[in-house]
């Protein structure tokens, strides 16, 4: 099991940035129990999730709060999580092409330094909160790039909810960075605009005692009147990691993986 | 250039273990200075030095006291920085094998890995102190799969070495007869570089290219006088430089540099 802080120079964000890398490899139960031989093989790449943090989190956060690890090693799963502060994984209006550096320059990276695939078919996006607002925004904005999207508890329509502390709290000299005149911009407004026969498929779960529930409720009813391929879960629980990491475990069931190298 | 804090299971060692990992990419540098970064693009593959650790060190000592980032980004070439505690990079005989896991099992990883050309003849490996002897052991006992060693301030002879820490003339944190089986008797075994040089020599083996570098005010300086004569005197294809210098990361550093530009242009 291949744990990596990866930091290099970005052209895109035209600074160095921070990207925290799994990669399966043998682990302890692999060599105690004899299943070595499966991560052996040369010339092969790995299926790869990537892997989106919430507003005023970091490239850290998914290891050090969920078992996204363990989970990841079970389905010979690659997962990159990279930093994109609080852009909404937008290319900010004055600031960093996130998007761009997420959708574009990171795969490449990867791919030329690390056994991680590029296709098409074997590239997955996930997030939480801001990052499932963020995973949907890729898979909308980029159908030709990503198999299967995830959200969890995603901040999908934002517009809908009445005195939201995460938006409330942000530093309004950053917001203007990132949406410039505007206020925010929402994901829900994708959906004017997909076809949906080239989209990949998408999962969103969301708790139904999360401050963010109605904005998954709305982005459901919507995807659903424009016939986009979604699937909605709902579970008992609120905005926080115990939700998160319990159900990145559906979501990795749930994506079409093939569960060794590629 | 890219820094790869990897934290990996060896199943030789059978726990974690922690390797720097620098692979050269385009950085501020080059776009300040219209660099050409057109080498960097998909399918590249880089030469790769594994780089030692001396006593009392670990896997991050390269990086946080020497250029050794500037350096791999420069001569294009893929470092890698693994841990082996205070063991002179042998299997044990109380203890892990060192030995194994850095000549097998993580070269296998890394190629696996990371983009590196796999031939002995862009494969080298080099450390200071400790780590000099490591990297001398290692490829002579390796010298398929190591072009070149590259030996910073090296306890190569290690008998001497073993002598002097026992007499208590020099400071050291070894536990001699965890390390080897008989710390009496080094010399003349398989853990002597003179005697692992000479069987290779008689085995027909091409032997890798030695770089050897010691400062001349530096306490094993004598010794790494002694240790360039013997390996000479077999006829040893080895480069030898000294330089005003003690034992010290001033050494190391100035000296990498030196050392890996000598291992790309010879």
């Amino acid at each position: 099991m291949a744990h990596i802080q990866l930091n290099f120079y970005s052209a895109l964000l035209k600074k160095n940035t921070n990207v925290m890398v799994f990669i399966p490899s043998i682990g302890p139960d692999d060599y105690l129990f004899g299943s070595e031989e499966k991560f052996n093989l040369t010339n092969m790449k790995y299926q790869v999730l990537y892997l989106l943090h919430g507003s005023y989190d970091d490239y850290t956060s998914w290891s050090r709060n969920s078992k996204i690890e363990c989970y990841a090693q079970e389905k010979c799963l690659a997962v990159v999580m990279p930093s994109a502060e609080n852009s909404a994984y937008l290319n900010m209006y004055k600031g960093e092409a996130y998007q761009d550096y997420i959708a574009n320059e990171l795969p490449e990276f990867l791919e030329t330094i690390l056994p991680i695939s590029t296709r098409r078919e074997d590239s997955f996006i996930a997030g939480l909160s801001m990052g499932g607002g963020g995973a949907f925004r890729f898979a909308l904005t980029f159908p030709e790039k990503y198999q299967a999207a995830a959200s969890l508890s995603g901040g999908l329509h934002m517009g809908i909810l009445k005195n939201c502390t995460h938006l409330d709290k942000m530093p309004e000299n950053y917001m203007r960075a990132v949406y410039g005149d505007k206020k925010y911009s929402d994901v829900i407004e994708l959906l004017d605009e997909v076809k949906s026969e080239v989209l990949p498929p998408l999962y969103m779960i969301c708790g139904t005692e999360d401050f963010i529930f109605p904005s998954n409720e709305s982005f459901y009813k919507k995807a659903l009147d424009k016939k986009i391929p979604i699937t909605y879960e709902t579970a008992r629980g609120v905005h926080c990691w115990d939700f998160w990491d319990e159900h990145i475990r559906d979501v990795l069931n749930w994506m079409p993986l093939k569960e060794q190298m590629v | 250039m890219a820094l790869l804090q990897c934290n990996l299971f060896s199943g030789t060692l059978c726990f974690g273990t922690d390797i720097n990992v620098i692979i050269p990419s385009p950085d501020s540098d080059d776009i300040l200075h219209k660099k050409n970064i057109s080498y960097f693009h998909k399918g590249v593959k880089f030469p790769v030095l594994y780089l030692l650790h001396g006593a009392y060190g670990d896997y991050s000592d390269w990086l946080r006291l020497s250029k050794i980032e500037a350096y791999a980004n420069e001569h294009k070439m893929i470092v890698i920085m693994p841990s082996a505690s205070n063991s002179f990079y042998q299997d044990m005989e109380y203890g892990s094998d060192y030995e194994t896991y850095m000549t097998e099992e993580l070269p296998a990883f890394a190629q696996q890995m990371f983009p590196m050309l796999t031939d002995r003849e862009h494969t080298f490996i080099g450390g200071l102190s400790m780590g000099g002897y490591g990297a001398l052991k290692l490829a002579f006992d390796n010298p398929d799969k190591y072009g070149a060693c590259i030996s910073l301030s090296g306890a190569l002879d290690i008998q001497g070495v073993y002598e002097d820490i026992r007499e208590g003339r020099m400071e050291a944190p070894f536990l001699w007869d965890a390390i080897f089986s008989d710390p009496e008797r080094i010399q003349g075994s398989d853990k002597d570089l003179f005697e692992l040089y000479k069987i290779g020599g008689e085995q027909g083996c091409i032997m890798p290219r030695i770089f050897q570098s010691c400062g001349t005010e530096d306490f094993i300086y004598h010794s790494n006088l002694g240790a360039r004569d013997r390996l000479m005197e077999m006829g040893a294809d080895l480069t030898y430089e000294e330089h005003p210098g003690i034992h010290d990361w001033n050494y190391w550093d100035a000296n990498i540099g030196r050392a890996m530009e000598w291992l790309i242009y010879n």
